[in-house]
């Protein structure tokens, strides 16, 4: 088994002016998902992420808070998921709740580093 | 342990949590305390993305709760703190106002600050469908066929005028409490209309209209200091249309007349509970046009089938109806009523009395029971004529629909 990332890159709920009942909606279709994978046991780990960010950069290490990112470029969260290859991680990808929303998942395989 | 989480329950704790922080905080931080609330959710929809907590609305109270400490912390922080919560004794009695029946109050509260007689009444609709509701401004958009432009003009609009005159958030008393109250009827007896009787939108827009009309006007009946006969006569009046919400169109969304509708379709647990409000809405010397309008409809759904139908008492309702309150399209509703009694000269008596101006955008009604008029006289090219000048006007697709099946029938009969 190998395992992927999948990230969640896409407009944070606050930003799109989403409504109660929509906002439950989704967060509802998450949970559905997620029940998915963990009946699959296939999960490792995954996290929501909140959407206000701070960056370190240069090598004076400057420190930017509150950076302002095109919002469509936000990472939302992330989950590690187990799969046998590329293409069945992006089956599970598949049912991603937020696609109508306009946002994507982008996957990419953990290195695994036994053979050291 | 998986948990469900019941329908609504964001969109119904949206309005509480909102009423019961403008209770705290005042309706001058009405802006801000809807922000806070719509945090909540988000925050809620990050976190039971993996487990969704035993109690969800408990979690989604105290997130609440704990969101009003830390704007209060912030706002108390800075200058005007002088605005908000005065002493720290009513800050202490916070907990309690999170307490059931304190949260209906603060609701009502709500309800009669969105019907208050300085708004204007779009303004008032749009106001209690966000702000007791829980409708973002796109849905209300949705429900009421307006721009979301629009709409958001009219809830600022609507914020500014509050906090422009001062409007105090409170359940008024005496006789300003009865002008109040015949405000917040029409306005809920509005929003339960545009959606039973319009046929634009998805049908599940418009269970929900009725639905929020529904729940609301319950909340008012539930306070026996504050409800009235006409209370029980406009909630009997919503459970009678309401159960035959699934009959009156069919799966093109086309309407289905009551002569041919499925009563098996009839709901008749919201029936039976209309009928035993309506045996108290009767208590009373003075009958609403709510009164009036549940008995017409209660009369309908007596009927097993539609030539069971009791017309002669309809018409004594209507004799009465439109002898207190008189208006053109509730004598339309007689002049129909006497078609169905076969006495074509009363019918024609009454549409002789009114002109296409007398019905705004409904002048395809008054054509159209012209056309019903002619056909009954067997005139089918005066029916067809007036057909024609209704499809010329009506714009609902549904509506159009029906009058072009109509068409077809006379000429084409069988």
């Amino acid at each position: 088994m190998k395992k992927f990332m999948m990230i969640f890159i896409g407009a944070d709920y606050g930003e799109l002016g989403l409504s109660p009942e929509e906002i439950q909606e989704r967060m509802q279709k998450w949970f559905t998902w997620h029940e998915k994978m963990a009946s699959q046991d296939i999960v490792v780990s995954g996290e929501a992420l909140k959407p206000e960010i701070s960056t370190i950069s240069g090598k004076d290490k400057v420190v930017t808070d509150n950076v302002a990112v095109e919002s469509k470029e936000l990472i939302g969260g992330f989950y590690v998921i187990k799969a046998a290859n590329l293409d069945e991680a992006k089956v599970v990808a598949q049912d991603f709740p937020d696609y109508e929303l306009g946002s994507s998942v982008q996957i990419q395989e953990v290195m695994e580093f036994d053979n050291f | 342990m998986q948990y469900e989480v019941i329908d609504h329950l964001f969109r119904h704790h949206y309005g509480k949590m909102v009423s019961i922080l403008t209770r705290i905080f005042g309706l001058a931080h009405l802006e801000t305390i809807e922000d806070a609330v719509q945090d909540t959710f988000i925050q809620a929809a990050r976190k039971w993305r993996t487990t969704i907590p035993e109690n969800p609305e408990a979690w989604l109270t105290t997130a609440s709760k704990n969101r009003v400490l830390d704007i209060f912390r912030q706002i108390k922080s800075s200058k005007n703190r002088e605005t908000l919560v005065s002493s720290s004794a009513e800050a202490m009695h916070m907990t309690e106002l999170f307490l059931d029946t304190e949260i209906e109050d603060s609701q009502l509260r709500m309800i009669f600050t969105a019907c208050h007689p300085q708004l204007q009444q779009v303004d008032q609709i749009a106001f209690s469908l966000k702000t007791v509701a829980g409708f973002s401004s796109k849905e209300i958009a949705t429900a009421l066929l307006q721009k979301e432009d629009t709409i958001k003009k009219r809830l600022t609009r609507a914020r500014k005028t509050i906090i422009e005159k001062q409007l105090s958030f409170s359940i008024p008393t005496g006789s300003e409490l009865q002008n109040r109250l015949d405000i917040t009827h029409k306005v809920l007896y509005l929003i339960f209309n545009e959606g039973f009787h319009s046929n634009k939108q998805e049908i599940l827009i418009r269970k929900e209209l009725c639905g929020e009309a529904i729940r609301l006007t319950r909340l008012i009946l539930k306070k026996n200091q504050i409800r009235n006969a006409d209370t029980y006569a406009l909630f009997s009046l919503m459970c009678f249309h309401a159960a035959r919400i699934d009959s009156k169109t069919n799966a093109n969304n086309e309407i289905i007349d009551l002569k041919h509708q499925d009563r098996s379709l009839w709901y008749f647990p919201l029936i039976e509970l209309g009928n035993s409000c309506m045996f108290k809405a009767m208590d009373t010397k003075k009958i609403s046009s709510y009164h009036y309008e549940a008995l017409i409809v209660s009369e309908h759904l007596k009927a097993k089938s539609f030539e069971d139908t009791n017309w002669n008492t309809i018409l004594n309702w209507y004799l009465k109806y439109t002898n207190d309150f008189p208006s053109p399209i509730i004598f339309l509703n007689q002049a129909i009523v006497y078609l169905q009694l076969n006495d074509l000269v009363s019918c024609h008596k009454i549409l002789k009395n009114h002109t296409e101006r007398d019905f705004n955008q409904r002048t395809y009604l008054f054509h159209g029971v012209w056309a019903e008029y002619y056909i009954k006289k067997g005139d089918i090219i005066k029916a067809t004529s007036y057909l024609n000048k209704a499809l010329d006007q009506v714009s609902n697709t549904s509506e159009k629909q029906y009058l072009l099946n109509k068409k077809k029938e006379i000429l084409n009969p069988n």
